[in-house]
C-alpha cells in the first residue's frame, strides 16, 4: 500500500517525487525503493524531492534521504530537496540533522534550475 | 480527542510511531502552540517513540496537559520494559547510538523540548519524560 | 384574681419565679436574664410586667425598675392601643396557646422599632393561667441591614447576581440588567443558568454544587476564559468573583461580574502592538528581488534570536528570496548561546534553499566568535552591508546567467 502512494514523475532527464505530509516509515522506505528503481530505468541526471508539504522530518526520514542522495550520486545524479518549511528547517537544525550531499532549493522551479545550472546554490553538503 | 487533558498510546509497531505523531500534533495545535513549536514537539515525540520501538519492541506513550502558574504545557512520557540504558550520560551525547540510528534522539529531544528527564534501569526498562511550555 | 392589687400580684409572680427552684430552672433563669439579643419578659394575667431581662432593657430602653408593675401596653404605639391590640394578643395566646406577630413597638424614648413578638401563656401544673411569656426580637436592625445591603448591591459598579443554593436568582442590580439585557423581574426566581452560554449550561450545576460544598471567596473558573450570555444570545467575555453569604435564611452566593470585553480587546491590541514593535526592532525587509535584509540591533537573547530565526525563514519563503543579508553591526556582544543560534539560523536557511550573508562582522566580534568556538567557515561574511549586497547580487546573477545559458 505504501509504495502505491509514492509516484515518481519524469521531467526530461530529471526525476521528481512529491513527499506526503506525514509519511510513515514504510512509505519513506518505499520512496527510496521507487526512486532507485526509476533511476535505474531512466538514467536521470537528477532527483527533486518536493518536501513542501512535509510537516515532520525526523531522524529516520533524514537518514533515508541521505542514503537516497548517496545512491543517486552513485548512479551519477544529483539530488535537490525543494520547499522545506521554515518550522521543519528550524526543527531539523536543532535536532542536529544533516542532509548529506543534498542540495536545497526554495521551490521545485528553482530546484529544476539548480539541476540545470552549473552553480551550486544552497549547497548544504557536508563535503565542502 | 483533543478535549481531553490526558491520554495514552501503545507503541507496538512502526505504524504506532505515526499514530503517536498525529495525536501529539493534534493536541499541541489544540493547545495553541505555534507552528514551529508544534513541529518541535512532534519531531521529539517521533524520535522518542522510535527509540521505544527500536530498543524495547513495545511500550507506551502518555501525554498530559499540565499547568504551572497559569502557563500551559504538554508533557509526554515514553515508557518501556526494555533493556534499559546502561550509561545515560553517553546516551545523551550527540551521535552516540547502539542500534544504528543517528544518535540524535535523546539529545535532540532535549534540545527541542524545554525539559527532559530520564529514568532507566538495566534489565528493567526506561522512562523518558519531556515537557514543552507554551510561550 | 381581679381583686388582687398589682403589687401583690407582682410579688406572687415574683415568688413563683424566684422561689427555691431545681437546678435546671435556675439555669434557665440565668440564661434568660443574660440574653441581650432577645427581650424575654413575663406578664401577669392582667398584662402587668412581672419580669424584665437584659435584652428587654436593651431593646426598649426601660430599666426593670421602670417597667415592672406597669401594663405592657405602654410598649405599643398609640394606634395599636386604640384598637385594643395588646389585650387581643393575650386573649389569642391564651386560647390558641401561642401568638406570633410582627409589627411596630415603642421604645422608652418614643421611637418605633419593627419587632417580631411571640406571646405564650404560662400555666401552673394544674393548668391554670398564671401569666404570659413574651419573646421580642428587634427586626429593625435586621431590616436596616437588609436595606443597607440592597443599597450597596444596587450602587455597586459591577453587575451583581445573588443566587440561593438551588441556583435560583434572588437579587440583581441594575448593572446586571444592563449587562445581560434582562429586566429584573425576568431574572428573579429564574435559574442562574439563564445567564450562562448554552455550551456550558450542562456543566454549570455541577460547578455550583462544588462551590456550595466548599464555601469560600474565590474567582470563578481560574485560568479559563469565561463568558456570560446576553438576552439576545451573544456571548460576553466576563470575569466573575464569587462570595459566599451564609445567613439564617440559608446559604447564598454573591457573584460580582465584570464585563471584560474592553479589557480583552486592549490585551489583544497590546499583544499585537508588542509583536509589531518586536518586528520593527528586528525588521526583515526586501531590498531587491531575491534579497532580503535583516539588521540585528541590540543584545540578542535566546528568545529574541529564535523569534528572529522564525521570522527570517518565513520571509525568505514568502518573498522567494535566495539571499538573506543579516547585519550584526548593531550587536555589541555575542555569547555562546546566541552564537549557536546564529549558526543554527544559517544552517536552517540553507536547508530552505537560500543562503545567509553575514555582514557587519567587525574584527572584535570575529575574535569573540572564534574564541567561543563558533564555526563560521560555511558562512559568507562581509564587514560591511554594502559588501554583503555586492555578494548577494553576484549570487543572484549567477542564477540569472545559468537560466540564460540554458535558454
Amino acid at each position: 500500500m505504501a509504495a502505491d502512494t509514492i509516484s515518481v514523475i519524469k521531467l526530461h532527464d530529471v526525476l521528481m517525487v512529491t513527499v506526503p505530509p506525514d509519511p510513515d516509515d514504510e512509505t519513506v522506505s518505499a520512496l527510496q525503493e521507487r526512486v532507485l528503481q526509476t533511476m535505474e530505468r531512466h538514467e536521470a541526471k537528477g532527483l527533486v524531492l518536493d518536501i513542501s508539504t512535509v510537516e515532520t522530518l525526523d531522524s529516520f526520514f533524514a537518514r533515508t534521504v541521505v542514503e537516497t542522495v548517496q545512491m543517486v550520486a552513485l548512479m551519477g545524479g544529483r539530488t535537490v530537496l525543494a520547499g522545506m518549511r521554515p518550522s521543519v528547517a528550524i526543527t531539523a537544525t536543532q535536532l542536529g540533522l544533516t542532509l548529506g550531499s543534498a542540495l536545497t532549493a526554495l521551490n521545485v522551479d528553482r530546484a529544476l534550475d539548480v539541476l540545470d545550472g552549473t552553480h551550486r546554490l544552497g549547497d548544504v553538503s557536508d563535503d565542502q | 480527542m483533543t478535549n481531553e487533558r490526558t491520554g495514552e498510546v501503545r507503541i507496538d509497531s512502526e505504524s504506532d510511531i505515526v499514530t503517536a505523531r498525529q495525536i501529539v500534533r493534534n493536541t499541541a495545535i489544540a493547545m495553541g502552540f505555534g507552528v514551529t513549536d508544534v513541529t518541535r514537539i512532534v519531531t521529539a515525540a517521533s524520535e522518542l517513540t522510535r527509540n521505544v520501538f527500536r530498543y524495547a519492541g513495545s511500550g507506551v506513550m502518555r501525554w498530559r496537559m499540565v499547568n504551572a502558574c497559569e502557563v500551559l504545557g504538554l508533557e509526554l512520557t515514553f515508557e518501556d520494559y526494555g533493556p534499559g540504558i546502561p550509561d545515560i550520560k553517553r546516551a545523551m551525547e550527540v551521535g552516540y547510538t547502539t542500534k544504528g540510528g543517528l544518535g540524535l534522539g535523546l539529545p535532540g529531544a532535549k534540545r527541542l523540548m524545554d525539559e527532559l528527564e530520564i529514568e532507566s534501569e538495566v534489565g528493567k526498562g526506561t522512562r523518558v519524560t519531556v515537557k514543552k511550555w507554551r510561550r | 384574681m381581679a381583686t388582687e392589687t398589682g403589687r401583690a400580684a407582682r410579688a406572687r409572680a415574683a415568688k413563683a419565679m424566684k422561689g427555691p427552684l431545681p437546678d435546671s430552672e435556675t439555669y434557665t433563669r440565668l440564661l434568660v436574664e443574660s440574653v441581650s439579643d432577645y427581650a424575654i419578659f413575663t406578664l401577669d394575667t392582667e398584662g402587668l410586667v412581672t419580669t424584665w431581662n437584659r435584652g428587654a432593657e436593651r431593646i426598649s430602653g426601660y430599666r426593670p425598675g421602670e417597667i415592672i408593675g406597669r401594663h405592657f401596653s405602654c410598649l405599643y404605639p398609640e394606634d395599636k392601643i386604640d384598637v385594643g391590640f395588646p389585650e387581643q394578643e393575650l386573649k389569642t395566646a391564651a386560647t390558641e396557646g401561642r401568638f406570633e406577630d410582627e409589627g411596630w413597638r415603642l421604645r422608652k424614648d418614643g421611637s418605633r422599632y419593627w419587632a417580631n413578638v411571640i406571646t405564650t401563656p404560662l400555666r401552673d401544673p394544674l393548668g391554670n393561667l398564671v401569666g404570659f411569656g413574651k419573646v421580642v426580637r428587634d427586626l429593625s436592625q435586621h431590616q436596616q441591614a437588609t436595606d443597607r445591603f440592597r443599597l450597596i448591591v444596587e450602587s455597586a459598579p459591577n453587575a451583581i447576581v445573588m443566587a440561593n443554593h438551588e441556583g435560583l436568582i434572588v437579587l440583581v442590580n441594575s448593572q446586571t440588567e444592563q449587562l445581560f439585557g434582562y429586566r429584573r423581574d425576568e431574572l428573579i426566581g429564574q435559574s442562574v443558568e439563564i445567564l450562562v452560554p448554552a455550551g456550558v449550561r450542562g456543566a454549570h450545576p455541577g460547578y455550583r454544587a462544588s462551590f456550595f460544598a466548599d464555601l469560600k471567596t474565590r474567582a470563578m473558573g481560574a485560568g479559563r476564559d469565561l463568558y456570560g450570555m446576553h438576552k439576545d444570545g451573544r456571548e460576553i467575555p466576563v470575569e466573575i468573583g464569587l462570595n459566599p453569604l451564609v445567613t439564617d435564611e440559608g446559604s447564598f452566593v454573591l457573584a460580582s461580574i465584570i464585563d471584560i470585553t474592553a479589557r480583552k480587546q486592549a490585551e489583544e491590541t497590546i499583544a499585537r502592538q508588542a509583536q509589531e514593535i518586536l518586528e520593527v526592532s528586528t525588521p526583515v525587509v526586501q531590498v531587491w528581488e531575491g534579497i532580503i535584509a535583516a539588521p540585528l540591533i541590540g543584545t540578542l537573547d535566546s528568545q529574541r534570536t529564535e523569534q528572529f530565526m522564525e521570522r527570517l525563514l518565513q520571509r525568505i519563503v514568502e518573498t522567494n528570496s535566495p539571499v538573506a543579508l543579516v547585519d550584526i553591526t548593531g550587536v555589541p556582544t555575542i555569547d555562546t548561546q546566541t552564537g549557536q543560534h546564529l549558526i543554527e539560523t544559517v544552517t536552517a536557511v540553507r536547508m530552505l534553499g537560500a543562503q545567509v550573508v553575514l555582514t557587519g562582522v567587525r574584527p572584535a566580534l570575529a575574535q569573540t566568535l572564534v574564541h567561543l568556538g563558533i564555526d563560521l567557515s560555511h558562512v559568507i561574511t562581509r564587514s560591511s552591508m554594502s559588501g554583503g549586497v555586492r555578494v548577494a547580487l553576484d549570487i543572484l546573477n549567477l542564477q540569472v546567467v545559468s537560466k540564460n545559458g540554458k535558454r
